[in-house]
C-alpha cells in the first residue's frame, strides 16, 4: 500500500459567473448555451398566502384543475400534447408565489409553452371534474398525512404564528381545509389571481428559443398586475418553551420539529443568520448532525434552518429519532442551540460553513432548471441581476464576529416550541421528567 | 395552436454529445475523463463492483453499512474529516449502495479536484488500519436508524423488502433488499468489514470517473499520483450468478394488513438485465404505462375508472443488470373502492398490454424519456455516473451513448413481444396491503 499523506491544497480558484440575466417586457430570461434543455415558469404572485380563510389548499387544487381540459381540448388529448412533446407541466404554491412551468428539449419548449399558456388562461374547470380534483387532492392529503412529519410541522406552526393567521395553517392546507373547497372557490381564485400577466422565466439556449414569442403566448389577454401583498410582519418569539407531544402510537421513531419565529427573507442579517444556521445544523459536518447522528447513533439525520418568505420567516430544526432517546435528543438538541446562540461559533467551523455556502451556488446552478429557480429568488425578493454575485462575496467575507451576533440575535433557544410526534404512552413520562418545559399532549390535529 | 405531430425533433444519435476519454493504471484502475468548461465545478464518481448481491446468508446489509464506514476516515484522513473537507470545499457528497454496486461521489468547484482525489485514494487503500469497533457500532446505530425512517415507520415503506424474496428465489443475489435485516446488522463483526473491503475495495474492481471543468491529461495524471500505488488484487470472489435464476412456475401472493390509509396493489415481473434490448422495450412499455396523465393507468384507473388515486399510480423497471430486472406495477384505492376492485382494474389494464400499444402512445413514451434522459446528463455528477455504470456493467463509458437512441428504436412490435412475454400472469407477484380497520365492504358479496 503506497499513499500519499500530504493533503493537497487548492489550485487556482476559477470565478463562477452567474449568466447574464436579460428583462423586458414581463420576461426574465438567462442564456444557457448548449443546454439540450429548456425551462419556462410562469411566476404568479398567488400563493399561499392569497388563499382565503377555511380554505388552505385551494391553491393546490387550481393548480391540478388545470389540466382537466381547456376549451380547447378535452384533458386526455391535452396530457398526449404534452407529453407527446416531452413535457409535463409542474405547478408548486408556496407562500408567496404560484408556479406552473414546462421542461422540454429546447426545440420544443415553444410548443410546451403554448400549452401552458391554454392551462393556465383558459382551463375549462367543469364543475364534476373540480369537484374530483378536489376529492382526490383530500384523499391524497390524507395519504400524505399518514406519515410522520406533516402533523408535527401543523402544530409547530400553529404554536408559532397562531392557527388564526394564514402562515399559522400548513402551506398546501389540511384534508379538512381542502374537503371545504367548493367549485366556485376553485373558479374564483382561479379568475382573481391567474389573469394577472405574472413573469415568463426562461432558462435555456436562448439561440434556440425565441423569448419574445413566448411571451406574447402566456401575456395575451392578460388583466392588470396584483396589488402588492404587505410588508414584513413582527417577530414574537413565545415566553417560555413549550413541548407538544403529538400522538403516534406504535411509531418506533419520533419525529421532531423545534423551532421559532425569525425574521423574513430580505431582512439585512441573510447572511449571517443562514452561516449561524448552517454552523449549527445545516450541512453534514455541522454541530447537531455530528452530535446527535456520529456521536450517538440516535438518528439517520438532523438539520436545522431559516424558512423564511417575503413577509415572515422561522427557525426549525427537524429530525427523526428512535423512539427510546427521544428525551436525551431532544435535551442534546436544545443543548447545542442554546450553545450556540450564547457563545457564537468559531472560525474553524465558519470557515467550513462559508465555503460550502458560496460553492453550493456554483455547484447546484448547472441546470437550466436551477438557473430558473435562480430566477424566481431574484423576482420574488425584488433582488438585482447581480444578487448571486453579490452574495457569493457577502457569503466569503462574513466573519466570527457578524456570525456570532446573528446567532444570539436571531436564535432563542429558551422560547423554543418543541414538538414531537411519536408514541405517546412511550415517552410522556420521560419527556415530563426532561426539565425542558411544560408538555402538552394532543392529537393534531383533532380528528374528526 | 399547438400541432403535436409536425414538429418531430430528430433526435441525436448520440446520448452523449460531450467528449470521453479513457485510461487504466497499471493496477487495473479504470479512469474516465469528460471535459466540459460550461462551469467552474468537477464531478468525481467511483463505481466498486460490489453491491449486496454478493453478500452471503447472515451478512444482509453489510455492503451498505460498509458504505456509510467509508466516510469515516481512512489513514491520513481523521474521523470526520472527509465530510468537513469536501463541504469545506463548497462541494456536494455522498455514497449509494444497491444489490449491483456501491457508488461514491462529490461535485466540487474544480480548484478542489485533487483533494477529492485524494480522499477517495485514501479510502480505497487505507480504511482498514482507521476502522474501529466504536466506529462500526456508532454506524451500525445510524443505519438501523435509517432502516426505521425509510422502511418501518412509514406506510407501506416495506413493500420492496416484501417484493425482493417474493420475485427471486432463496440463494439468488436478489433475493434480499439492500437494507438489511436488523438481526444480521446486530451481529455485524469488526473482523468482517476488514475483510470485505480487503476483498472488494482495489483498484481494479473500480471506476473512477471526472466530470467537468478539468482535462483528461490533468485527470490522469492525478489519478496515477494518487491511486497509482494502490495494490491490485487478483482474486476478487464474484457474487452468485443470477443471471438465469430458476422458472417462475406459478403465480404468487402476499396480503399485509398494516397501518395504511388505503387498500394498494404491487403487481411485479422478473424481465430481462437492464441493458439488454428486451429491458429497452421494457423501460418504454413501463413509460407508456406508468409515467404521466397520458399513460394507460392514469387514463384507465385513475381518469376512467376512478378506481385509483391519480397521484399514486406508478410503473417502473429497477435498473439492475446482474439478472432479470423487476418490473413493479402499482395502484393505490381511492375511497370507497375496495382492494379486489382495485387489482381487478389493475390487472385487466396490465393484461391488455399483450395486445401491444399505440404508435401514439410509443411516441409519448419515447418523447417523456428523451426528456428524462436529457435531465440525467444536465449535471456533471449525472454524467459522471453514468459513465462509471457504463465502464462497470458494460466494460465501455461511451456505451451512455447509446442508451437513448436505443429507446427510440424500441418497436411496437418490440413492446408486445417483451408485454407478452414477461408480463404473463402465471409469473405474477401480487403485494397487496390492507388497512387495519378495514372491514368487508358492504357492496361486494
Amino acid at each position: 500500500m503506497t499513499l500519499i499523506s500530504e493533503r493537497p491544497g487548492p489550485g487556482a480558484a476559477r470565478p463562477y459567473r452567474f449568466p447574464e440575466v436579460i428583462r423586458r417586457d414581463g420576461i426574465v430570461a438567462a442564456h444557457l448555451p448548449g443546454q439540450a434543455l429548456a425551462v419556462a415558469v410562469l411566476l404568479l404572485d398567488a400563493g399561499a398566502g392569497r388563499e382565503p380563510d377555511g380554505r388552505e389548499g385551494v391553491g393546490a387544487v387550481v393548480a391540478k384543475a388545470l389540466e382537466e381540459g381547456t376549451a380547447a381540448r378535452d384533458s386526455a388529448a391535452y396530457a398526449l400534447a404534452l407529453e407527446g412533446l416531452g413535457a409535463e407541466l409542474f405547478t408548486t404554491v408556496d407562500w408567496d408565489s404560484f408556479r406552473i412551468g414546462v421542461q422540454a428539449p429546447a426545440e420544443r419548449l415553444p410548443d410546451a409553452v403554448a400549452l401552458l399558456a391554454e392551462a393556465v388562461r383558459t382551463p375549462r374547470l367543469d364543475p364534476a371534474d373540480v369537484a374530483r380534483v378536489r376529492d382526490d387532492e383530500v384523499t391524497a392529503l390524507r395519504m400524505d398525512w399518514a406519515e410522520p412529519g406533516p402533523r408535527a410541522d401543523a402544530a409547530l406552526r400553529a404554536d408559532l404564528f397562531g392557527a388564526d393567521q394564514r402562515h399559522g395553517r400548513p402551506l398546501h392546507g389540511d384534508p379538512e381545509s381542502v374537503a371545504a373547497v367548493s367549485v366556485d372557490d376553485v373558479v374564483d381564485f382561479h379568475r382573481g389571481w391567474l389573469g394577472q400577466p405574472g413573469t415568463l422565466l426562461v432558462a435555456g439556449d436562448l439561440d434556440r428559443v425565441d423569448i419574445d414569442a413566448l411571451g406574447a403566448a402566456v401575456f395575451a389577454g392578460t388583466g392588470a398586475p396584483v396589488a402588492d401583498a404587505g410588508g414584513p410582519l413582527p417577530v414574537k418569539t413565545r415566553s417560555g418553551r413549550q413541548i407538544i407531544l403529538v400522538d403516534r402510537p406504535g411509531s418506533v421513531q419520533s419525529t421532531l420539529r423545534l423551532g421559532h419565529v425569525a425574521p423574513h427573507r430580505s431582512h439585512p442579517d441573510y447572511v449571517p443568520m443562514a452561516l449561524a444556521a448552517t454552523v449549527l445544523g445545516g450541512a453534514f459536518t455541522s454541530r447537531l448532525n455530528h452530535l446527535i447522528r456520529e456521536v450517538r447513533g440516535y438518528t439517520y439525520g438532523i438539520r436545522s434552518e431559516f424558512g423564511q418568505s417575503r413577509r415572515f420567516g422561522r427557525f426549525v430544526v427537524s429530525s427523526a429519532v428512535q423512539t427510546a432517546v427521544t428525551a436525551p435528543a431532544l435535551v442534546d438538541t436544545v443543548g447545542e442551540i442554546a450553545r450556540t446562540q450564547a457563545d457564537g461559533v468559531t472560525e474553524e467551523e465558519l470557515a467550513v460553513a462559508r465555503s460550502w455556502r458560496a460553492g453550493q451556488l456554483s455547484v447546484e446552478l448547472q441546470t437550466s432548471g436551477a438557473i430558473a429557480g435562480a430566477l424566481a429568488t431574484l423576482v420574488v425578493h425584488g433582488l438585482p441581476d447581480d444578487y448571486h454575485a453579490t452574495l457569493r462575496a457577502a457569503l466569503l467575507a462574513a466573519d466570527v464576529d457578524t456570525v456570532s451576533q446573528a446567532a444570539a440575535d436571531h436564535l432563542h433557544a429558551g422560547a423554543l416550541t418543541l414538538v414531537v410526534e411519536g408514541d405517546a404512552e412511550k415517552i410522556h413520562a420521560e419527556l415530563a421528567a426532561a426539565d425542558l418545559g411544560p408538555v402538552l399532549t394532543t392529537t393534531f390535529p383533532p380528528t374528526s | 395552436m399547438v400541432a403535436r405531430s409536425d414538429t418531430v425533433v430528430p433526435m441525436p444519435p448520440n446520448g452523449f454529445p460531450w467528449p470521453i476519454e479513457t485510461a487504466r493504471l497499471d493496477n487495473g484502475l479504470r479512469v474516465v475523463v469528460s471535459e466540459d468548461r460550461t462551469a467552474p465545478v468537477v464531478a468525481v464518481n467511483l463505481w466498486y463492483d460490489v453491491g449486496s448481491r454478493h453478500e452471503p446468508d447472515g451478512q444482509t446489509g453489510f455492503a451498505h453499512l460498509f458504505e456509510h464506514l467509508m466516510f469515516e476516515g481512512s489513514v491520513h484522513v481523521p474521523k470526520t474529516e472527509h465530510m468537513r473537507l469536501i463541504q469545506g470545499s463548497g462541494g456536494s457528497l455522498n455514497a449509494t449502495t444497491n444489490p449491483d454496486r456501491t457508488n461514491y461521489f462529490e461535485t466540487v468547484p474544480a480548484e478542489h479536484l485533487e483533494l477529492a482525489l485524494w480522499l477517495e485514494a485514501d479510502r480505497m487503500g487505507g480504511l482498514v488500519p482507521a476502522l474501529t469497533q466504536e466506529t462500526l457500532d456508532n454506524q451500525r446505530e445510524v443505519v438501523k436508524n435509517e432502516r426505521r425512517q425509510r422502511y418501518e415507520n412509514v406506510p407501506y415503506g416495506d413493500a420492496w423488502l416484501r417484493l425482493l424474496p417474493l420475485l427471486y428465489p432463496p440463494g439468488h443475489p436478489y433475493h434480499h433488499a439492500t437494507i438489511g435485516s436488523m438481526a444480521d446488522l446486530n451481529a455485524a463483526a469488526l473482523e468482517t468489514f476488514q475483510a470485505f473491503h480487503s476483498t472488494y475495495y482495489a483498484p481494479n474492481n473500480a471506476v473512477l470517473s471526472v466530470v467537468g471543468d478539468a482535462t483528461a491529461a490533468d485527470v490522469f495524471a492525478l489519478a496515477d499520483k494518487y491511486f497509482g500505488g494502490l495494490a491490485p488484487r487478483a482474486d476478487i470472489p464474484p457474487a452468485p450468478d443470477g443471471t438465469r435464476p430458476a422458472p417462475v412456475t406459478a403465480a404468487v401472493r402476499e396480503t399485509v394488513t398494516a397501518d395504511v390509509p388505503a387498500p394498494r396493489i404491487y403487481l411485479a415481473h422478473r424481465t430481462y438485465p437492464f441493458g439488454s434490448r428486451e429491458y429497452d422495450a421494457v423501460t418504454v412499455l413501463a413509460t407508456a404505462l406508468g409515467n404521466g396523465r397520458g399513460s394507460r393507468l392514469y387514463q384507465r384507473l385513475a381518469d376512467g375508472a376512478r378506481l385509483a388515486q391519480p397521484d399514486y399510480v406508478s410503473a417502473y423497471g429497477v435498473d439492475l443488470a446482474h439478472a432479470p430486472a423487476p418490473l413493479i406495477v402499482s395502484a393505490t384505492a381511492r375511497d370507497g373502492i375496495d382492494a379486489a376492485a382495485l387489482e381487478a382494474g389493475l390487472v385487466e389494464v396490465v393484461d391488455e398490454l399483450a395486445a401491444g400499444i399505440t404508435a401514439d402512445e410509443l411516441d409519448r413514451a419515447k418523447a417523456l424519456l428523451a426528456t428524462a434522459w436529457w435531465r440525467q446528463v444536465s449535471t456533471v455528477a449525472g454524467r459522471a455516473d453514468s459513465l462509471s455504470r457504463y465502464a462497470t456493467q458494460f466494460g465501455d463509458p461511451a456505451r451512455a451513448g447509446e442508451r437513448l437512441p436505443a429507446w427510440q428504436a424500441v418497436t411496437l412490435d418490440e413492446v408486445t413481444a417483451v408485454a407478452t412475454e414477461a408480463l404473463r400472469p402465471e409469473t405474477r407477484v401480487t403485494l397487496t396491503y390492507l388497512p387495519e380497520d378495514s372491514r368487508l365492504p358492504e357492496e361486494s358479496a
